[in-house]
């Protein structure tokens, strides 16, 4: 079988010393930053994309999936011990696991999330290795029109469907948009936007804005606001195990989130969250101890959440390995490492940089295996990490920020232009504008906007060339039912309830309120 | 909310609204002497500059409008305390700014000490601490050293990525 050759010969890759040292030092990194508050996988990913220019891109690319892996996995212990969720994907984690954990379970907790995580990776990895270069062979027949479209969708369910308002979610998008003009035309070579200023003329760097948006800005966030807050440790307990018992309530739990949680993350349809949140839904809707969620906190409701996540994180290399299209802000910046090497992810990836992918993909396998040793018997280690002072970690947080900023360019100039975007990551975290979207927006844009030229000029100019090519017609109105649905469902339901609202107040009382309104 | 607050935050909202008009108008104004060359596709390098200028101040527009009429929708109330701890916040800017005007003269370890003691001096403020004496001053700068001086070793010794120095050493 051609499939499991060319595995093969990716953990023969992946399997080498050195590749096995990237792997396991990303998922140390990974776990650690991931336990750390204040700072995500994407954010660590992008302070450390200067190594691209000295790494070679197979070894970086274990290191960097690593990270991203690792994250999750240490980001439940967070949940769990903190109730601060260091990232989105493991909000719903925090919800029953510290229940449990005050409930003085949080070794169960603790358990069936990492073997969860374990259980959801492994299979969802086994499912890109099956899926992806199937999709990959249907994806070389995709041309610009249909890539133009998937992009759009992207960029439809990143700024609509995430977040609390589409306004704001779409401002987020076209600043995103519009800082992704900065600089070279990719098809014409003109500069846009630079003014005189030098260092505007290659565009801004993806790190730069990452590291002032995430990290720079949630230390200001921080000193600004947060510092009167204060979060309880839950303590750790015995051990981390878990019961027959609780044995036979995870296992169910994490089939049904793995299976909730990875067709989410093949979609460009925003990441983890939509995905944890259902699991957690469909767990509380099943379990035989609904009495448990909200209260003692239910094991279940922590299993599948994080199986999902899991799933989701893994799912999210199929169309980044084989469209180019990243669904996550992790996915983003690692396209933007590919792009670094002038590697360009997409259906032809498989076939012109097959060893990096089959290596990628291998060390998924092995990055599991890693990441559950590290996070079942080692978890009181980490746990330490939870001590440091936070004045000292956001402090050191900067340092490592600028590394990455001034390690990508060697310029100061991009030093204070972090500033500036800290400052107005605090201003977007304040009044609630998601930041997705602007990452998102900044990488995608370029490669959108040379799509749909490149559709056009195969259209001659004329802008049918989107609806006449049945796929891209096809993604065109399922973006038409992302954006018109819930509205529709929103105003049903409004009309329905304000029905039912006037069919039980009395007739006098209703006309009364009518004329107060 | 009390009423000044809310209405404080409307007068934000306004701010924010006319914001995302002003960049509307400077990514307009810098998309009229981009090329229209348009070639094959009939559209050329300025019509995207030209699109998210219009669709951001369509977004500035109803921002605004929002804001006037009650205030961002759908607003989830942002963590932390209702009003910002500037003091704490000039500590920590103080230390990113430094960093950024004297990397190239003192060299990576030295300025990102100076930012960590800054920044350390804020966030202890911040969570109502003393901000620290002379002492603490230096236990701060031996901390931020100790983690300035091996992340510099790390980047600029092992992955070759060029740090500023204050000598030419690879060291310090």
């Amino acid at each position: 079988m051609d499939i499991w050759n060319q595995l093969l010969g990716g953990f023969a890759t992946a399997g080498t010393p050195t590749n096995l040292l990237w792997a396991f030092v990303g998922c140390v990194i990974g776990t650690g930053i991931g336990v750390l508050p204040g700072l995500g996988p994407a954010v660590t990913v992008a302070m450390l994309l200067p190594i691209t220019t000295q790494v070679d891109p197979t070894a970086s690319m274990i290191f960097f999936a690593g990270i991203y892996y690792g994250a999750m996995y240490g980001g439940s212990t967070t949940s769990i011990l903190l109730n601060t969720p260091g990232e989105t994907g493991t909000m719903v984690t925090a919800l029953e696991g510290f229940k449990m954990a005050k409930s003085g379970r949080a070794g169960a907790a603790l358990a069936t999330s990492a073997i969860g995580s374990f259980v959801a990776g492994t299979i969802a990895t086994v499912l890109v290795t099956l899926f992806a270069p199937v999709l990959a062979n249907y994806a070389v027949q995709l041309g610009p029109p249909e890539y133009f479209c998937l992009i759009l969708l992207a960029f439809v369910t990143v700024s609509a469907v995430l977040g609390q308002s589409t306004l704001r979610g779409m401002t987020a998008l076209f600043l995103g948009i519009g800082v992704g003009l900065i600089g070279f035309d990719q098809i014409t070579g003109q500069v846009r936007y630079a003014g005189n200023v030098i260092e505007l003329m290659d565009g801004i760097e993806v790190v730069l804005v990452a590291v002032g948006l995430f990290a720079v800005g949630e230390a200001l966030y921080t000193v600004l606001y947060e510092g009167r807050s204060e979060a309880t440790l839950n303590k750790l307990g015995k051990g981390v195990y878990m019961t027959g018992l609780e044995w036979k309530r995870s296992w169910p739990a994490w089939l049904r989130g793995t299976a909730i949680g990875f067709p989410f993350g093949t979609i460009p349809a925003g990441g983890a969250e939509i995905p944890t949140f259902l699991s957690y839904a469909t767990e509380r809707k099943l379990s035989k101890h609904p009495e448990e969620f909200g209260t003692t906190g239910a094991i279940e409701g922590v299993a599948g959440p994080e199986a999902a996540n899991n799933a989701a994180v893994t799912a999210t290399l199929v169309p980044l390995l084989t469209l180019g299209i990243p669904t996550s802000v992790t996915a983003a910046i690692l396209l933007n490492a590919l792009q670094n090497y002038g590697i360009q992810a997409g259906p032809q990836l498989f076939q012109t940089s097959s060893t990096l992918v089959w290596a990628l993909i291998a060390s998924l396998y092995i990055g599991n295996v890693m990441l559950l040793v590290l996070n079942l018997p080692m978890v009181g280690l980490w746990v330490k990490l939870l001590k440091i002072p936070r004045p000292q970690l956001y402090a050191g947080i900067l340092i490592f920020a600028t590394v990455g900023v001034y390690g990508m360019r060697q310029s100061a100039f991009d030093l204070f232009l972090m500033y500036g975007i800290g400052v107005l990551g605090v201003l977007m975290r304040r009044f609630d504008f998601p930041t997705a979207p602007v990452i998102v927006g900044m990488i995608l844009g370029p490669l959108g906007e040379a799509q749909m030229r490149n559709a056009l000029s195969i259209g001659e100019g004329k802008w049918s060339v989107f609806v006449e090519r049945p796929v891209s017609a096809i993604v065109l109105a399922g973006i038409a039912v992302i954006l018109l649905l819930p509205r529709v469902l929103k105003a049903r339901t409004q009309r329905r309830q304000a029905a039912a609202a006037e069919a039980a107040t009395p007739p006098g009382e209703a006309r009364a309120g009518r004329a107060n309104a | 909310m009390s009423d000044s607050a809310a209405s404080s935050s409307r007068k934000c909202h306004v701010l924010i609204g006319l914001a995302a008009i002003g960049v509307a108008a400077v990514l307009g104004l810098g998309a009229m002497p981009i090329s229209s060359a348009v070639g094959y596709a009939g559209v050329g390098p300025n019509f995207l500059p030209w699109v998210v200028s219009a669709v951001m101040l369509l977004c500035g527009l109803w921002l605004v409008w929002e804001a006037v009429t009650g205030g961002f929708r759908n607003l989830e109330t942002a963590s932390g305390a209702p009003q910002g701890d500037w003091h704490s916040f000039a500590w920590v800017s103080a230390g990113i700014l430094a960093n950024a005007a004297l990397m190239t003269r003192i060299g990576f370890v030295f300025s990102c000490a100076l930012c960590f003691v800054l920044a350390v001096r804020g966030l202890r403020h911040s969570e109502g601490r003393p901000a620290g004496d002379v002492r603490q001053t230096l236990v701060d700068a031996v901390t931020g050293l100790a983690i300035s001086a091996p992340a510099y070793w790390v980047f600029a010794k092992f992955l070759a990525i060029n740090l500023p120095g204050l000598t030419g050493t690879g060291w310090l």
